[in-house]
C-alpha cells in the first residue's frame, strides 16, 4: 500500500487490506454520502447535468482503469463496449420498456460476454499492439452499428423510453413524499450510487487475490506466470470485467440521453477514457472518478464561466476562437502536462499533498 | 454494526434538513418571461463541422430578424425579445448539456440546428413540455407537438425535383441515380427519391453512399455512378462535400445533371473559378422561396432592408434567409401567445397549434394546426447557378407535383 506514498505504519496484511484504513478515509466517505444526498437540492440542473455526465464516464473509467491501470493492458476499444451497453439499453429499456434492474445487468452481462469472446484474441498481444488491435474494434463497431438496423436504428439512431425505473421509483419523474424532483436530480442520485457500487467492486477486486495477480502481470508477465498466475485466465477476466463496466456505463449513457446514434461511438470517445485515467491517476480507484469529474466537467465549466476566466476570455476575443475550440486545445495540453509533470495524475497530487502534511514539519 | 446504524441515522437526519431548504424557489409560471422581456433559447452551431457554411449565417439571420422586431417595440409592440445563445458544435452531448443549462430561462427554443441534436433533446422537450423550432427539414418533425417545424421536407424536395426531371426535362428513360451521405439526413434524401421512383415508375439506377469526412476520396462512388451511366444524380450532402464530389466526378469525366438537396449549397461554391463553370452547367438546387435580392417578393424586400440596417456586412446567403424566416415563424407563435396572454410552456404549445404564419414568399405555405393536422408546403423551387447574380442562384421553376401533393406524411 505504500506504492502511493502513503506512509502509514502497516503492521499486518489484514490492516493493509482494509477498505477504509484510517479515520480520515472513513470521514471522507461519510462526507461524500451526505453530499450525495444534499447536493441535488443545493445546486442547479446545469451543474447536476455536468456531474451526471461525469458520473456516467466514471463508471466506464473505473473499468478501463482495472484493465489498463492494474493489468497493464492498454485498450482503445472502450467506445465499442460502451456502445454494446448503450444498445442493450435501447433494446431492453428503450424499446421494451423493461425496468432498470433488467437492462442494466443485461448490459453488463452482454458487455462482459462480448469482452470474454474478444479477450482471448486481443490479449495474445500486449502493449502497443493491443492498443492498435482494440482500435480496430471501434471501427468494426461503427460499421456494425450503422448496419444492424433492427437494434441500432442505423444512421437514424435509436431512442425510446428512458426506462429508469426501480420498483416504484421512476427516475424520470421522481416524487418522494409529495415533492417532485427534476430529472437531473433523480439521475444524480441514481448515477452516483452506481458509481459508488462500481468503485466498491473495483476496490474489492484490486485488494484481493485477482487484483494482486493483475498487478503482478502488469509489472512483469513472465515473472507472474512463473509464480503460478494463469495469464490467460486473469487477462481475459480483466478484459471481461472492464467491458462489462464499459457496457453499464453505455447503458446509463443511453438512458440518460434518451437517444443514441452510431457516430457517437468513435475513437475520440475511447481516447477520452484514456485521458480520464491519465489525468485522474492510473492504477487508483479514486483517480478514475476524479479524472472523470475533471475531463467530463471542466470543458462545460470553462464554457459556462468563460467570460470571467481571464485568459480564456482574452483568447476567445483576440484569437477569434470559440470556447469549444479552446477547450479542445486545453484537453490536449492537460494530457501532455500530466504525462510529463505528474504521471500519477490528480490522485498522485493528492497523495503528495497528504504525505507532505503527514510528515510535517519534516516534509522535505 | 452499531457505527453503521448511527451513520445512517445521521445521514437521514441531514437529508431531512436538506429537503427542508430546497434549492428552487417555486418555478415561475412562465419561465423565460418576466412580464417585460421574452427570452428565447438558441442552440446554434457556431463551432464544429458545419459552423462556417451553415451555423453562423443561420444565427445571423435570426439575429437580424429579432433586431427588427425589437426596433418595432417587440412582440405585440411591448415585449422585447432577448436571445439566450448556446453553441452545440453540432454535437449530441453538447446539445443536451446546453439544453439543460438554459431550459429554465427561456420561453421556448427558437432554433436547434440539425437533425441529430434535435433528436437528442426531443425526449427532454416532451418531458419538460417545452417547444422548439428545429433548423432541419426532416419529415419526422411534422407530427411532433413539441416541435414547430419551419420549411418543407427533404423528401418533398426530391419528389418534386424528380417529377420535374421526368415530366418536363425528358429524363423518363434516362438512368437516374443517387448519392447520399451516411446519416439520417442522407436517409431522408433516399426516402424521397425512392418514393418518387415508385410513384413515377422509374428505377433508381445506382445509389452511392459516402461518409462525408474531410479527407474522403470519392473514387468508388464515382465509379459506381459511372458504371450505371447516370444522366442525373440526386445529391444529399453538406456544403463541405458538394464541391469535392462534383469536382471528383468531373475529373473522371462524369458530368451528369446534379440535383442538390437544400443543405448542399453555399454561395461560396460559386466563387471558385474552377468549380463555378461546372456548377453553372450541371448543378440544380432544390429549396423554397426566392433568390437573394428579389424585391418583387415582400418578405425578401424586408429582408434586404433589414440586412442593410442590422447586418450590413452580410453576404447573400441561403442559410441567413432560412434563419430569418425561421425567426419570422417563431415570431408569429409569440404573437399568438401574446394574444392568448399566456407565455407559459403550455401556452406556447397551444399557440403553436393555433398559429398561422405568412412567410411572405421567403418559404412556401406551411399549414399549421395540431400536430396531426399539420401540412408542410408541397412546393419546391428549382434553382440553378449563375455566378453573375447576388447569391449566385437564379430561379428555374416552382414545382408542386401530383406525387408531392398527395404524399401522406407521418
Amino acid at each position: 500500500m505504500s506504492q502511493h506514498g502513503s506512509h502509514r505504519l502497516v503492521v499486518d496484511y489484514g490492516n493493509d487490506l482494509r477498505l477504509f484504513p484510517s479515520w480520515l478515509s472513513r470521514t471522507a466517505i461519510a462526507v461524500l454520502g451526505v453530499l450525495w444526498i444534499l447536493l441535488p437540492m443545493q445546486i442547479g440542473d446545469f451543474q447536476l447535468s455536468v456531474l451526471n455526465r461525469a458520473g456516467i464516464f466514471a463508471i466506464g473509467a473505473l473499468g478501463l482503469n482495472l484493465l489498463t491501470g492494474y493489468a497493464g493492458q492498454v485498450s482503445l476499444g472502450h467506445a465499442f463496449f460502451m456502445a454494446v451497453g448503450a444498445y442493450s439499453w435501447a433494446h431492453f429499456g428503450g424499446e421494451q420498456n423493461l425496468p432498470l434492474l433488467v437492462w442494466l445487468p443485461a448490459a453488463g452481462l452482454i458487455g462482459g460476454l462480448v469482452g470474454a469472446l474478444i479477450g482471448p484474441f486481443a490479449l495474445r498481444l500486449r502493449g502497443n499492439y493491443l492498443a492498435i488491435v482494440s482500435l480496430g474494434l471501434v471501427f468494426i463497431g461503427i460499421h456494425i452499428w450503422n448496419n444492424f438496423e433492427s437494434v441500432t436504428g442505423g444512421f437514424d439512431g435509436v431512442g425510446g423510453s428512458r426506462a429508469a425505473r426501480i420498483g416504484p421509483l421512476d427516475f424520470t419523474a421522481l416524487t418522494i413524499g409529495g415533492t417532485k424532483y427534476s430529472i437531473e436530480q433523480a439521475y444524480f442520485w441514481l448515477i452516483w450510487v452506481i458509481v459508488a457500487l462500481a468503485a466498491l467492486a473495483t476496490k474489492n477486486v484490486v485488494r484481493s487475490r485477482p487484483g494482486r495477480a493483475l498487478q503482478a502481470i502488469r509489472d512483469r508477465d513472465v515473472a507472474a506466470a512463473v509464480i503460478g498466475v494463469s495469464l490467460t485466465r486473469y487477462k481475459v477476466s480483466a478484459f471481461a470485467v472492464s467491458s462489462a463496466m464499459a457496457a453499464m456505463c453505455g447503458a446509463l449513457f443511453g438512458s440518460y440521453y434518451g437517444y443514441i446514434s452510431p457516430d457517437q461511438w468513435n475513437l475520440l470517445l475511447s481516447i477520452q477514457f484514456i485521458a480520464i485515467i491519465i489525468v485522474g491517476g492510473v492504477g487508483t480507484v479514486f483517480g478514475a472518478i476524479v479524472g472523470a469529474l475533471f475531463i467530463a466537467g471542466a470543458p462545460l465549466m470553462i464554457e459556462q464561466y468563460s467570460s470571467s476566466i481571464p485568459l480564456v476570455s482574452y483568447l476567445t476575443k483576440q484569437a477569434d476562437m470559440t470556447v469549444a475550440t479552446l477547450n479542445q486545445l486545453l484537453f490536449g495540453l492537460v494530457i501532455i502536462l500530466f504525462l510529463i509533470l505528474e504521471p500519477r495524475g490528480l490522485a498522485g497530487l493528492w497523495f503528495r499533498l497528504k504525505t507532505y502534511f503527514k510528515a510535517w514539519p519534516f516534509s522535505y | 454494526m452499531k457505527r453503521t446504524t448511527s451513520v445512517v441515522a445521521v445521514l437521514l437526519a441531514l437529508a431531512l434538513v436538506g429537503a427542508a431548504c430546497g434549492r428552487d424557489k417555486k418555478a415561475a409560471d412562465a419561465p423565460g418571461f418576466d412580464g417585460k422581456t421574452i427570452k428565447l433559447g438558441v442552440l446554434e452551431g457556431v463551432s464544429g463541422p458545419i459552423a462556417d457554411p451553415i451555423g453562423k449565417p443561420l444565427s445571423a439571420g435570426g439575429d437580424a430578424y429579432w433586431a427588427r422586431v425589437n426596433a418595432a417595440g417587440g412582440v405585440a409592440g411591448k415585449y422585447k425579445v432577448e436571445l439566450v445563445k448556446e453553441d452545440t458544435a453540432y454535437n449530441n452531448e453538447q446539445t443536451k448539456a446546453k439544453y439543460t443549462k438554459i431550459k429554465n430561462d427561456v420561453v421556448m427554443f427558437s432554433q436547434i440546428l440539425g437533425t441529430p441534436p434535435t433528436k437528442t433533446v426531443l425526449v427532454d422537450l416532451k418531458t419538460d413540455g417545452i417547444a422548439a423550432s428545429p433548423a432541419s427539414l426532416d419529415a419526422a418533425w411534422v407530427r411532433e407537438p413539441n416541435l414547430f417545424p419551419v420549411g418543407s421536407t427533404y423528401q418533398l424536395q426530391f419528389i418534386n425535383a424528380a417529377s420535374w426531371l421526368v415530366n418536363d426535362e425528358g429524363f423518363k428513360t434516362k438512368p437516374i441515380c443517387q448519392m447520399a451521405i451516411e446519416s439520417e439526413y442522407g436517409n431522408a434524401g433516399i426516402e424521397g427519391l425512392t418514393t418518387a421512383a415508385k410513384e413515377l415508375g422509374f428505377t433508381v439506377a445506382a445509389t452511392a453512399r459516402f461518409k462525408g469526412t474531410a479527407d474522403e476520396e470519392y473514387t468508388a462512388q464515382v465509379a459506381a455512378l459511372q458504371k450505371a451511366k447516370c444522366a442525373a444524380v440526386f445529391l444529399t450532402a453538406l456544403p463541405s462535400n458538394t464541391g469535392r464530389i462534383i469536382g471528383a466526378a468531373a475529373q473522371k469525366g462524369l458530368t451528369p445533371r446534379w440535383i442538390g438537396q437544400s443543405p448542399t449549397w453555399v454561395s461560396a461554391l460559386a466563387a471558385s473559378p474552377t468549380l463555378a463553370p461546372l456548377l453553372q452547367k450541371t448543378f440544380y438546387w432544390t429549396s423554397e422561396g426566392t433568390t437573394w435580392g428579389d424585391t418583387s417578393v415582400k418578405g425578401m424586400k424586408e429582408l434586404i432592408a433589414d440586412v442593410a440596417k442590422y447586418a450590413p456586412t452580410q453576404k447573400p446567403d441561403v442559410y441567413f434567409v432560412f434563419g430569418y424566416s425561421q425567426a419570422k415563424g417563431v415570431h408569429a407563435v409569440l404573437e399568438q401567445a401574446a394574444k392568448n396572454n399566456d407565455f407559459s410552456r403550455a401556452g406556447i404549445l397551444k399557440a403553436i397549434s393555433e398559429v398561422s404564419v405568412d412567410y411572405e414568399g421567403l418559404l412556401g405555405k406551411y399549414t399549421y394546426g395540431s400536430a396531426a393536422n399539420r401540412s408542410p408546403s408541397r412546393e419546391t423551387v428549382i434553382f440553378k447557378v449563375n455566378p453573375a447574380v447576388p447569391g449566385a442562384l437564379e430561379k428555374v421553376k416552382a414545382v408542386t407535383s401530383d406525387v408531392a401533393s398527395k404524399l401522406k406524411i407521418g
